[in-house]
């Protein structure tokens, strides 16, 4: 039906190339009127911006042509993808060169390796594959990683002893070459789960257990009578406030708690609704969850507005100390990503609503994604066995031990064995499709914690990342 | 009895071989490792903030069931040689099938195998020999060797390539398996402790983590050790001259670095720490005459209860040193041993007089005789000594861990990446006498990639056939040939 329409007004098909066009010109103009004032061209934030300013351009047509089904839209958003990759290798060629050492030192530089391994990747599925549409998935991820670029320390620190080595540049390549593969593997399960007529209210399920968990982990920074703690940011040295060793100093927004609180009734609505609607039988309660969810993408828009308002700058009270403190949006970059990644996924599942038909089109048959999925599993875990093997060997020469059963060494044997789970029984007990798709998802969750939750969960020697 | 008892070992042999086992273990294994990274383990925490994280009844129960120490409990330990028994059996479970497979490659397929295999071709042939040679010349065309299989009743070609990848998940597990071994090796006869040492010392006890001294068979001597740092201050490398002296004679020595130890007969020392002792090495003093004393302003160095003459008659000695003073009730006491507030005390004596001075730095009130000195002393600069803390571990089984690492890239790549692929021609004769070429394929994985090579063979052996059939007649056949894949 839709796709009938757009083949009768051809023009319709033109207008977001255009508009996106008209978007990347203007803020490159502006880029351009920067570089003008500050006499600078290729300046690593110049070469990060031109990156973001590509992806975005790139992200909107790929989620253009889910929505719309338009096959230009492809084509054009490649373009915008190798553009966005090209800027993206000369910021890493310049940290690089700036640095001294491959950019794998610090949060910040292992995101620019992360970001650059994911385009290059979409590239490589959407020629070599044809999985097309996988931009919609990819690209904005890039994106919410160019932006927590932003916000993080990006000066080039000098490396501690324990990171002067080798080994560790061939522990975090490994790092980052086998989670870009998770993450792909992530989103071709996601997809075959749509190819293979999954019905989409499981995919309104999904989202909303995974929003009402972001605002779960944002909450536990709710703090009596509806503040909100976010870390203190010390400006001069762009770095958090401690007050002790480990231990950080967070300042109360007043009333802010109260928006995250009504946002977490607004995302857990949908799946109340949802369970109502099994539980009952009852096909109504799930048009109202669907609007739930439109009301609730509103209202998370909101707390993201209004957590950019207030935590970007000022001064707010501490429970723990006397006198006013600073925070910055560089100091809560979780957070952040939380709430952006929160209104991510309820747009997909949007798109999936709404344009469900065109996207099964535009995908590869689900057998084939089905294949695509293992192979690249089995690339991802010999990936992951020599990145364990090279961080022992380095651990073995840096502390004297090659496991100390440190969290996030635990955590990457976990993920490990997850994945070895995967493939033990797809191979013996023939596993394919669905239980397969299950299976590899929850290995991507794995990894997501494993790199993200440990670091900021549990303490341990790993803490560079 | 006996049969019975044989029954119940093959049941629990069975069970321990099943793939629902190992699934089973592995999630013990996940769960419990998951617990030890949430659950603040003893031996990475300070016993203060773990009294404080938790009740005492709760701490007691943790205690109690090792849920503290997670990957040093019995029962993990169990867990882990269950998951390697679990490994064991299912691998000699499997293996005698697998390995059927492997030395008796099934070259001459029978009828019932050419009708279920399911990638196979037909070419209706003319001649039987014709068609074999032109399947031989196929197989070299890709550079394939293959093999002429005489049966008695007939002849075939077989042709394979990459039968270790059979073998592949052995080689994987026995890889796991050897990690295993090296682990448990260290768990039993490594050891990990602690060595401080200053510049100019030796020593070879070694401080374990349990707090009992191990001693080495030789002894280890720092001749320096010194750190650098970036302009802006953090630490940039941290190195010791180390040297092995073994019955006298020094054996082999090293500047060690972070990341880069001395290894001396499988004993590792690792630069693990650095600091200042709170010892003074040297004080330079500078000297100037007093009043109806001739000479020249000098400096002289001064070390720890060092006496040095000044002239025939005077002496100095540096008698105490204090990193941290603090005076109280006309007492000078040491309140810590950083060198944050420094005190030294000098006793300047005259042999003819028998005058006896406390010369004190800095000149603490009621206490420094500072005035009455003959000679002017003021202190130019003061360097404290330095330690290097030295992590010193025995792991005899860390070989059997990285052979098993590098076993495991070379299984894994095979699994992963090497496909056996096997091929048979077979002329078939039917009862009405006409020839067909039966052609089957097999790949033990990735199987959508075999298919293409499949058909491309299949096409190459079809244009072999054409050629050489060119002269007597066009290939008709070709449109008669079907391929059934899967």
């Amino acid at each position: 039906m839709a796709r009938a329409k757009v083949e009768q007004h051809p023009a319709t098909g033109m207008t977001l190339v255009v508009m996106v066009g008209l978007s990347i010109a203007f803020l490159l103009f502006i880029a351009f009127l920067n570089v003008v004032k500050s006499g600078n061209i290729v300046s690593e934030a110049n070469l990060l911006y031109a990156a973001l300013v590509f992806y975005a351009g790139a992200g909107a047509l790929y989620l253009g042509f889910g929505v719309t089904g338009t096959e230009s839209y492809i084509k054009f958003a490649s373009v915008a993808t190798w553009a966005g990759l090209v800027a993206n290798t000369a910021a890493v060629a310049h940290r690089w060169y700036e640095a001294g050492h491959p950019p794998f030192a610090s949060l910040y530089e292992m995101l620019l390796s992360f970001v650059w391994t994911l385009a290059a990747l979409t590239l490589v599925a959407e020629k070599r594959y044809g999985v097309k549409v996988i931009g919609t998935v990819t690209m904005p991820v890039a994106i919410v990683g160019v932006v927590l670029m932003q916000l993080l320390r990006s000066d080039v620190r000098p490396l501690v002893p324990a990171l002067q080595s080798t080994w560790l540049h061939v522990h975090v390549t490994l790092a980052m070459l086998a989670y870009a593969a998770c993450a792909l593997s992530f989103a071709l399960a996601m997809m075959f789960l749509i190819q293979d007529k999954v019905k989409t209210e499981v995919f309104l399920a999904a989202t909303s257990v995974f929003t009402v968990g972001i605002y779960a982990a944002v909450l536990s920074r709710f703090e009596r009578w509806g503040g909100f703690n976010v870390t203190a940011w010390d400006a001069e040295n762009k770095a958090e406030v401690f007050i002790s060793r480990g231990v950080r100093l967070f300042v109360t927004i007043p009333d802010l708690g109260w928006l995250m609180l009504l946002v977490f009734a607004a995302v857990a609505a949908p799946l109340v609704f949802y369970i109502l609607a099994t539980v009952r039988k009852h096909e109504g309660f799930l048009s109202v969850a669907n609007r739930a969810v439109f009301i609730s993408i509103l209202l998370q828009s909101l707390a993201l507005v209004f957590f950019l308002l207030r935590a970007r700058d000022g001064r707010y009270p501490s429970l723990d100390a006397e006198g006013l403190y600073p925070t910055s949006l560089a100091a809560s970059p979780f957070i952040l990503a939380g709430l952006v990644g929160g209104i991510f996924a309820n747009l997909l599942y949007l798109l999936l609503l709404w344009r469900r038909d065109d996207l099964e089109s535009h995908l590869p048959d689900a057998d084939a994604l089905d294949r695509i999925t293992y192979k690249t599993i089995c690339i991802a875990f010999p990936l992951l066995t020599l990145m364990i093997a090279a961080g022992a060997y380095w651990a073995n020469r840096a502390w004297g031990s090659y496991w100390n059963w440190d969290p996030k060494e635990t955590w990457a044997a976990i993920t490990w064995l997850v994945y070895a789970g995967y493939l033990h029984m797809r191979i013996t007990r023939g596993w394919r499709g669905r239980r397969a798709a299950y299976f590899a998802i929850l290995g991507f969750g794995v990894v997501m914690f494993t790199f993200f939750g440990v670091t900021y969960l549990l303490p341990g020697l790993h803490a560079y990342a | 009895m006996a049969l019975s008892l044989r029954s119940a070992f093959r049941k629990v042999w069975l069970t321990l071989s099943s793939v629902k086992t190992g699934v089973i273990l592995i999630i013990l294994v996940v769960i419990f490792s998951a617990a030890g990274t949430v659950i603040l383990q003893r031996p990475i925490t300070d016993p203060d903030d773990i009294q404080r994280a938790y009740s005492p009844a709760m701490l007691r129960f943790l205690d109690a069931t090792g849920l503290t120490d997670v990957f040093h409990a019995r029962w993990f330990v169990a867990l882990m040689i269950m998951v390697s028994l679990s490994i064991i059996a299912a691998s000699v479970e499997r293996f005698p099938n697998a390995w059927r497979y492997f030395s008796r490659p099934y070259k001459s397929p029978d009828d019932n195998f050419r009708r279920v295999l399911p990638t196979q071709a037909h070419i209706p042939v003319a001649n039987e020999e014709v068609a074999l040679d032109a399947a031989e010349r196929a197989f070299k065309h890709f550079g394939w060797k293959s093999e002429h299989i005489v049966r008695t009743s007939n002849f075939s070609l077989f042709s394979e390539r990459h039968r270790i990848s059979e073998m592949a998940v052995y080689i994987v597990h026995a890889s796991l398996l050897l990690i295993f071994l090296g682990g448990i090796v260290d768990a039993l006869y490594g050891w990990k402790g602690y060595l401080m040492l200053t510049p100019g010392s030796a020593s070879n006890q070694v401080e374990m983590k349990t707090g009992a001294m191990h001693n080495l068979p030789f002894s280890i001597r720092c001749d320096a050790a010194g750190e650098e740092t970036y302009k802006d201050g953090t630490p940039k490398k941290y190195w010791s001259k180390l040297a092995v002296v073994e019955d006298g004679k020094e054996m082999s020595s090293k500047e060690i670095v972070v990341n880069d130890p001395l290894v001396y007969n499988g004993v590792r020392f690792y630069q693990a720490n650095y600091g200042r002792t709170g010892k003074l090495d040297k004080l330079l003093v500078s000297v100037t005459p007093g009043k109806g004393i001739n000479g020249e302003k000098r400096e002289i160095s001064l070390s720890m209860n060092e006496i040095v003459a000044l002239d025939a008659d005077t002496k100095v000695q540096l008698a105490e040193f204090i990193p941290d003073y603090v005076v109280q009730d006309g007492h000078v006491y040491a309140r810590s041993n950083d060198v944050v507030n420094p005190a030294a005390h000098l006793i300047v004596t005259s042999e003819k007089t028998n005058k006896v001075v406390n010369v004190w730095f800095p000149a603490i009130p009621g206490i420094a005789e500072n005035d009455s000195s003959p000679y002017i002393l003021e202190p130019k600069d003061l360097k404290t000594g330095v330690f290097t803390g030295l992590e010193v571990s025995h792991e005899p089984g860390q070989w059997a861990v990285w052979a098993g690492v590098v076993l495991m890239a070379l299984g894994l790549t095979f699994v992963f990446y090497v496909v056996h692929t096997r091929l048979w021609v077979v002329p078939v004769t039917d009862e009405e006498g006409c020839t067909t070429l039966w052609i089957g394929g097999s790949a033990n994985r990735n199987r959508d990639a075999f298919e293409v090579t499949f058909k491309r063979f299949v096409d190459q052996v079809q244009k072999e056939l054409a050629e050489f059939a060119a002269p007597h007649k066009p290939a008709a056949s070709v449109s008669r040939t079907t391929i059934a894949g899967r």
